[in-house]
């Protein structure tokens, strides 16, 4: 068992991908957090996807004029231009049509990937890119280069994202007043793409362009759902990173199965689970908060059941006249024993001073919309049950009272009791 | 500088704006508007949807470069100072859900003040802090804004613009969507601001209210209709040119009881979007 995880941990290629993959995931949940906020995660996708042209662009400049094969820095920089150049063509084409940013985005970077496909298929004799490991990324086959270049950028994009902490959490949360204090949000704008972009570029290498924009988002989203502030998020979101790629590597050596892949399916299910348990906005707790909600309607029914049966009010009376499951009507009475509507006696139940203000008020309801519905022609039969219904509609009373001109009795006769 | 001074040694106005003209393609937004708020008021700005509003917020802001004209703040031009008034956003342009408290909410307002390469120390927390306590929400510190109610979290925004400490506050419609309660907190909050030194700018809609809640108007349309007290803007004959007979009911607005007129809007279309 215990070898299942030492095991791995002997080979180069595992230890190579583990540090290699916890160091870009790390800076890609950091930068995510960003992207989430600022509802850029489309925009992530566009740049991972337009590299590759400036991959082969790299690729092809650094063989013709200097005669290196597969120079790393040459087609990250590469990299960097042609994902500048498609934000700037977005923006441009956003700007100057009437077609809107998504759609541009998509055109975009579809348009300039197709060109970077076009571009290493034509040179395939010069250039030796494999598109498939492009496409699917290679975490296992991570090179040294691929090593340095990630841990390169990943210094200068966290070294820039925690020295402009502030700066960029006002441009996210509030860009006019940042404007007003004479930050440039533009600037910032700018120097988050691009370190999105040294990012995306760092991370395609190990986990492909298709499930890059994962690594950037998931991890992200994933501390969104645990935390109520930023730095806190920033920090969970890099150790979200890093376990996804720890537990996706031991996934794909036990699966034997891709390691990009593998990577992202862990940090899908580690997503799910959150979203299922988190404490706060979690589904299990969302779900448990609706449980706990006692229905005002049934609140007010025991009211007045309590007020009409005039004394110390037995359980089974209760039941007998408020429509609710057995476990909910129990669940109720709690509730408004603690929120002092009621008080426990003996035998039953009997209203509190809070309890029986309230109950005057509902029953007050009650009767004005008989007196109402009947003065509308409503058949006498339907009278109560319409009325019973309708009586839960808050600050009904005054305009029925005013309606009805200041009549005391119900159609039964009884008095309606007067407001307080 | 130029500036009168009033006697007290401030610039004659908190806000001064002179012949302000700002056009987008070919079209006056602002036409030559010139009004001089003085200092400690609460000031409404009124004006049909369209009038140019969210510019002249804009211009006071120094986000605008006007065609003519200048704004002063403090008798200093806004382009090349800035940061001296503090914004209150419109409540529907913020996102409830950022992951972020009421106390760091507050403490944006120091941002300014803060080096680049230095974090909020103990002074700046102690300043969001008392910034909080003056709206009475320092209780609620550690929540994240998206649990307050609406009043709750418009006065988060006003320690925000009181903690920035500039004596200029501009908020854009902060009455929007909340309850009649909230709108008397709110307002509270506003007065005791002004008690305190503030001048607030305030943008606001709703015709009904405006004479009660401040004590200057100024009724702007492209160009500048009218500045002064509720009584000397809100006349019949005024609002029917700039409401354009969109307002059907004028009786009462001035002294803004509980029969209040109401803005009553007609098929007619808008000819200024």
């Amino acid at each position: 068992m215990l070898d299942a995880f030492l095991g791995p941990l002997q080979e180069t290629y595992f230890q190579k991908a583990l540090i290699g993959g916890s160091i870009v995931a790390v800076v890609a949940g950091v930068v995510g957090c960003l992207v989430v906020l600022r509802r850029m995660a489309f925009l992530g996708d566009a740049l991972s996807h337009a590299m590759i042209a400036g991959v082969a662009g790299g690729y092809l400049v650094m063989k013709m004029f200097f005669g290196l094969e597969a120079h790393a820095p040459g087609m990250l920089l590469g990299s960097l231009l042609a994902a500048i150049a498609t934000v700037a063509l977005i923006s441009f084409v956003s700007r100057v049509s009437r077609i809107k940013e998504d759609t541009t985005i998509g055109i975009m970077y579809t348009g300039i990937f197709a060109l970077g496909v076009v571009a290493v298929s034509i040179f395939r004799h010069y250039i030796h890119i494999d598109l498939m490991h492009f496409i699917m990324g290679d975490i296992l086959g991570v090179a040294d280069s691929d090593l340095w270049v990630s841990a390169f950028t990943a210094a200068i994009v966290l070294t820039v994202i925690i020295l402009f902490f502030r700066h960029f959490q006002i441009a996210t949360f509030d860009p006019v007043m940042a404007a007003s204090i004479g930050l440039p949000v533009l600037l910032l704008d700018y120097l988050l793409t691009v370190c999105v972009s040294l990012v995306v570029v760092s991370a395609v290498s190990m986990v492909g362009v298709i499930l890059v924009v994962g690594l950037l988002i998931t991890p992200a989203a994933t501390a969104y759902l645990l935390s109520d502030r930023l730095d806190r998020m920033m920090v969970l979101a890099g150790i979200f990173g890093i376990t996804s790629v720890v537990g996706g590597l031991y996934l794909c050596v036990w699966l034997d199965s891709a390691g990009g892949g593998a990577v992202m399916l862990f940090c899908t299910l580690q997503f799910l689970v959150v979203l299922a348990i988190a404490p706060k906005y979690g589904l299990l707790a969302r779900w448990l908060r609706l449980k706990r909600l006692v229905p005002q309607q049934v609140v007010e029914d025991v009211l007045t059941t309590i007020l009409r049966h005039g004394q110390t009010t037995p359980l089974p009376v209760i039941r007998n006249y408020v429509e609710s499951a057995q476990g909910d009507l129990r669940k109720a009475l709690r509730r408004m024993v603690q929120d002092g509507l009621i008080v426990e006696e003996g035998a039953g139940y009997q209203l509190s001073e809070d309890g029986r203000k309230e109950a005057d008020k509902v029953l007050r309801a009650h009767r004005l919309w008989e007196a109402y519905l009947e003065r509308i022609g409503t058949p006498k039969d339907e009278l109560h049950t319409t009325a019973h219904q309708l009586e839960h509609i808050g600050g009904t009373a005054d305009y029925l009272d005013e309606r009805l001109g200041g009549t005391d009795k119900d159609p039964h006769g009884r008095t309606i009791p007067e407001p307080r | 500088m130029n500036t009168e001074l009033a006697p007290d040694g401030r610039a004659k106005f908190a806000v001064d704006v002179q012949h302000l003209t700002v056009s987008y393609h070919a079209r006056a937004a602002l036409l030559d508007v010139s009004v001089g708020i003085e200092h400690d008021q609460l000031v409404g700005v009124i004006g049909p949807n369209g009038a140019g509003k969210s510019t002249f917020i804009k211009a006071i802001l120094g986000f605008v470069k006007p065609d003519l004209g200048t704004v002063r703040i403090n008798g200093r031009n806004v382009q090349k100072v800035k940061g001296q008034v503090a914004y209150v956003p419109q409540r529907g342009s913020v996102d409830w859900d950022f992951p972020i408290t009421v106390q760091e909410v507050a403490l944006m307002g120091r941002y300014q003040k803060i080096p680049w390469y230095q974090t909020p120390g103990r002074r700046d927390r102690e300043a969001a802090l008392e910034a909080l306590e003056m709206v009475r929400m320092a209780d609620f510190a550690d929540r994240q804004i998206g649990e307050l109610s609406g009043g709750q979290q418009q006065r988060v925004f006003l320690a925000r613009a009181l903690s920035q400490g500039s004596d200029i506050l501009l908020l854009d419609e902060p009455f929007a969507g909340v309850d009649a309660a909230t709108e008397r907190a709110i307002l509270d909050v506003l007065g005791r601001a002004k008690e305190a030194g503030k001048t607030l700018v305030v943008v606001h809609h709703d015709l009904a209210t405006a004479a009660e809640y401040f004590d200057k108007l100024i009724l702007i349309k492209q160009r500048m209709y009218a500045y002064g007290t509720p009584e000397m803007v809100l006349q019949e004959e005024l609002l029917s040119k700039v409401y354009e007979g969109r307002l059907r009911i004028f009786a009462d607005l001035k002294t803004g009881g509980a029969s209040a007129g109401k803005v009553v809007e007609t098929a007619k279309e808008e000819s200024d979007a």
